[in-house]
């Protein structure tokens, strides 16, 4: 091998079996591929919710009201008269997109944070996971509400509060992975042959370190729905007729006893999306774990 | 942390502060003891009568204090409290309240006429900035005095002829002056009290502290627990101690209405200040039902911010009331609680009857705010709807937004806001719309008609208009017949909605939950209450579960 191909050819080689195999093995997890597969249609109808949902969301039949599962509105009805289905799958891209921008959100943030404090270490290193503590002590329900009252209630915004939240145990995990990869033989060679340390995070340790990053973003994902849910139950988090799986969960809770439908299906979308995310991410841990499969 | 997030989740949605007792309920100890445990809205924003103008703070200053009249809980017949009898003179102006010689403050000691001069000079004084003031307008020289064109207190029309003996001079006949005594506005306060922790006029000093404050009716403060409960009992030095059944009140801020049923179900509430509308059926359908529901002195209606674009524009006002189908919201979304409403006076207010300008017409809303410049919605900058947190309120929102939404193609955010940030936003007038409920302090249309004078303390949508405030303030007061008077008060009200600060939704009807063991709460039009009247009957339970 010589040291030209070193920089460019062993990572692909290596990578290239690495998510082969771990790409066998998450096939033959049975419960992460049923995940999987249901993630993907829930994606899927979220993306075409506009075209396939059966009523306007913001469409109200206030004579109507609030009615049980019938054949024009298969989920039944809210006590507007507004079909159920249309606000699941409504709600479902809030949720949905919610879960994944507040992660990409977190996941930017954190792996670059916590792969810069790995590597560079000593004082730089203390300085940023002090903040990260400092962070971590703030109570992160007076953290977002700060951010509401200051910026004002909007989406993106909202997305954004988690994603500053949630990117804190992020890093930390990015850093550790770094602190253990920079003492490898690969990165000492990259250092050795004069490459900036830009470079070297990002081209070489942090696809190294995937394998962790994958499995808690997936483990990440349902603990912002959860905390959406939590934050829209407050009322800080998006407001009428924008609806998501968390809002129509709190609206329902309350006429539990009266219309229960309008709290069960909204559950059990929010349930069975928690569980596939789960399950395929418990998949991908065992399929990525390099030292279980390599040594 | 995730696992605390779902416990705050779990807690959050079975609305539990109930389930952290065993035994005995609320209401057992309650009827036990003699205290009734009484669901109170929301958390008050202090207890100085002066200051306080919230309908939470309402019930528990007038279980604390007591006006020189009181109103009868059945008949709302004004009878005697501090006063024990009262001369009205022959022209009607020239009140003499003979007080009860027996009438003590909380600490012992005796009553006194001056207490009551001393008292309405605070009320009055523009440091105070009593939002109440006006009550005590139609004492001659009040208003000047309280808008500082006078500084000379003697000159206000009320006077110590002795001790026990007050004399009010008023400007002209009023003939629900002796209602105003029953308001918590003009209640007299314990002058060395009130001097121990400030000045006479300071707002929000301690002197209403437990502890500190000294009250004069028939109970006393025990206990504040922010945000938990306030503690009343009954007190050892009021006049009328032999009359009252009760040991004392638990006040709580229920301002969740879902677990104030549900607290009233595992009976640790005998009374609870509103009804979950979704659970009305269902309490209806029940024999010897505990739900109460009665016609009440009150209108819901959209306060508009006159100056804000795009609702400083009357065209825009106008199109929003028309486009607004207040029969079907109130049939569907109010379950048949309520009245539509088109105008600010609730209609039979003693035989006044409001004007109907206008009624539910989506062809001419949407011709007036295409008049305006926004034809068929476009170039429509947005509008916001604010409201106080609370589930009945969202609803109205929710529905109203569609509304707005269907016939006019507009769009409409709603934001919801807890208590106090919203009584702040309101009266800081940084608002478009905001939700406002307006209860009569007395039956009259003038307390209806009478907010909306410019520059009123509770007018709050910038409306003002020179002849609407003449005929308010001087020439109805003057009419010599109630028909008179009552035409005059049409005009005005005419007036005003065809201007529409505001958009009128419906007649409040007051819905409570009674435990059985209760008697003495009578439905009035005033929602009114006199807890001295309460008395428990631990024998009467509650009929049975509801599903």
């Amino acid at each position: 091998m010589s040291t030209d191909q070193m920089a460019h050819l062993t990572d692909a080689e290596d990578g290239a079996s690495l998510w082969h195999d771990a790409w066998l093995r998450l096939r033959k997890n049975r419960a992460a591929v049923t995940g999987g597969a249901i993630l993907l249609v829930m994606v899927v109808l979220a993306i075409l919710t506009p075209w396939i949902a059966p009523y306007g969301y913001e469409a109200q039949n206030l004579d109507l009201g609030a009615t049980p599962p019938s054949a024009a509105h298969w989920l039944g009805t809210d006590i507007f008269g507004r079909d159920l289905l249309t606000q699941i799958l409504y709600g479902g891209r809030i949720s949905l997109a919610v879960g994944f921008i507040a992660t990409a959100v977190a996941l930017v943030i954190g792996v670059t944070w916590g792969a810069i404090a790995g590597y560079v270490g000593g004082r730089v290193d203390s300085v940023m996971m002090r903040f990260v503590d400092i962070l971590y002590a703030l109570p992160f329900m007076i953290f977002i509400i700060l951010l509401m009252v200051v910026f004002g209630r909007n989406i993106l915004l909202l997305f954004l509060a988690i994603g500053a939240v949630e990117w804190l145990t992020m890093a930390r995990i990015m850093r550790t992975q770094v602190q253990s990869l920079r003492q490898q033989e690969f990165v000492e060679a990259a250092v050795s042959l004069g490459l900036s340390p830009f470079a070297i995070i990002f081209k070489h340790i942090i696809p190294n370190a995937l394998g962790p990053i994958i499995v808690y973003t997936t483990l990440t994902i349902p603990s912002v729905m959860l905390l959406e849910a939590f934050l829209s139950f407050l009322g800080l988090g998006i407001q009428p007729p924008q609806t998501s799986w968390g809002l129509l969960i709190s609206y329902g809770a309350e006429t539990m006893e009266e219309y229960p439908w309008l709290l069960i299906f909204p559950g059990m979308a929010l349930t069975v999306t928690l569980f596939s995310l789960n399950f395929l991410g418990d998949g991908l841990r065992d399929a990525l774990d390099v030292r279980g499969s390599k040594d | 942390m995730r696992f605390f997030r779902l416990v705050i989740l779990a807690c959050a949605v079975s609305g539990t502060i109930v389930a952290c007792g065993s035994g005995e309920s609320n209401v057992e100890s309650g009827n036990r003891l003699g205290y009734l445990h009484y669901g109170n809205g929301a958390e008050p924003q202090g207890l100085d009568p002066h200051v306080v103008t919230g309908v939470p703070e309402n019930h528990i200053v007038r279980a604390l204090f007591e006006g020189l009249a009181v109103k009868n809980p059945k008949t709302l017949e004004p009878e005697p409290g501090v006063a024990e009898r009262w001369d009205i003179s022959d022209d009607g102006t020239v009140y003499t309240f003979h007080l009860n010689p027996q009438a003590r403050w909380s600490n012992g000691e005796t009553m006194t006429a001056s207490d009551y001069v001393w008292s309405w000079h605070r009320a009055l004084h523009p440091d105070t900035g009593s939002l109440y003031a006006y009550m005590l307008y139609p004492v001659v020289n009040a208003e000047a005095y309280s808008k500082r064109e006078i500084t000379d207190f003697d000159a206000v029309g009320v006077k110590a002829l002795d001790d026990q003996t007050l004399q009010v001079t008023l400007n002209a006949p009023t003939p629900y002056f002796l209602q105003l005594m029953d308001h918590y506005s003009t209640f007299a306060v314990h002058p060395e009290t009130v001097l121990t922790h400030g000045k006479m006029t300071d707002r929000f000093t301690p002197w209403t502290r437990v502890g500190s404050i000294v009250s004069n009716g028939p109970f006393t403060l025990e206990e504040w627990s922010l945000n938990r409960r306030i503690i009343i009992k009954k007190s050892e030095h009021y006049w009328d101690r032999e009359n009252v059944s009760l040991n004392g009140v638990y006040f709580y801020p229920t301002e969740n209405v879902v677990s104030e049923e549900r607290m009233f179900r595992a009976e640790q509430l005998h009374y609870t200040q509103v009804v979950p509308l979704d659970k009305i059926p269902d309490y209806r359908s029940q024999d010897k039902s505990p739900y109460i529901q009665a016609p009440y002195l009150g209108t819901y209606y959209y306060l508009i911010n006159t100056d804000r674009p795009p609702v400083d524009d009357v065209l825009v006002r106008r199109a929003l009331s028309y486009a607004l189908d207040r029969d079907t919201l109130t049939r569907t979304v109010l379950q048949n609680t309520a009245i539509p409403a088109y105008s600010i006076t609730p209609p039979d207010t003693l035989g006044y009857n409001p004007p109907k300008l206008f009624d539910y017409d989506p062809e001419k809303a949407r011709a007036l705010l295409a008049e305006a410049g926004y034809p068929n919605g476009e170039g429509w900058p947005g509008l916001e709807i604010t409201y106080n947190t609370q589930e009945a309120h969202r609803k109205i929102a929710v529905a109203v937004q569609q509304m707005w939404k269907r016939e006019l193609n507009i769009d409409i955010t709603i934001s919801n806001q807890e208590w106090k940030v919203y009584l702040n936003s309101v009266s800081q007038r940084e608002f478009q719309v905001a939700r406002r409920g307006w209860i009569g302090d007395y039956v009259d249309a003038n307390n209806f008609l009478d907010l909306f004078i410019t520059d009123g303390g509770n007018n709050n949508t910038g409306y003002a208009n020179d002849i609407y405030d003449d005929i308010i303030l001087n020439l109805a007061p003057k009419a010599k017949t109630r028909e008179e008077r009552y035409a005059l008060f049409y005009k005005a009200e005419s007036m005003m909605m065809d201007e529409m600060p505001i958009i009128p939704i419906y007649t409040y009807t007051s819905k409570h939950l009674i435990h059985p063991s209760v008697e003495g709460i009578y439905p009035n039009l005033m929602d009114s209450l006199n807890l001295k009247y309460v008395t428990l009957h631990p024998e009467r339970r509650l009929n049975s579960e509801i599903n």
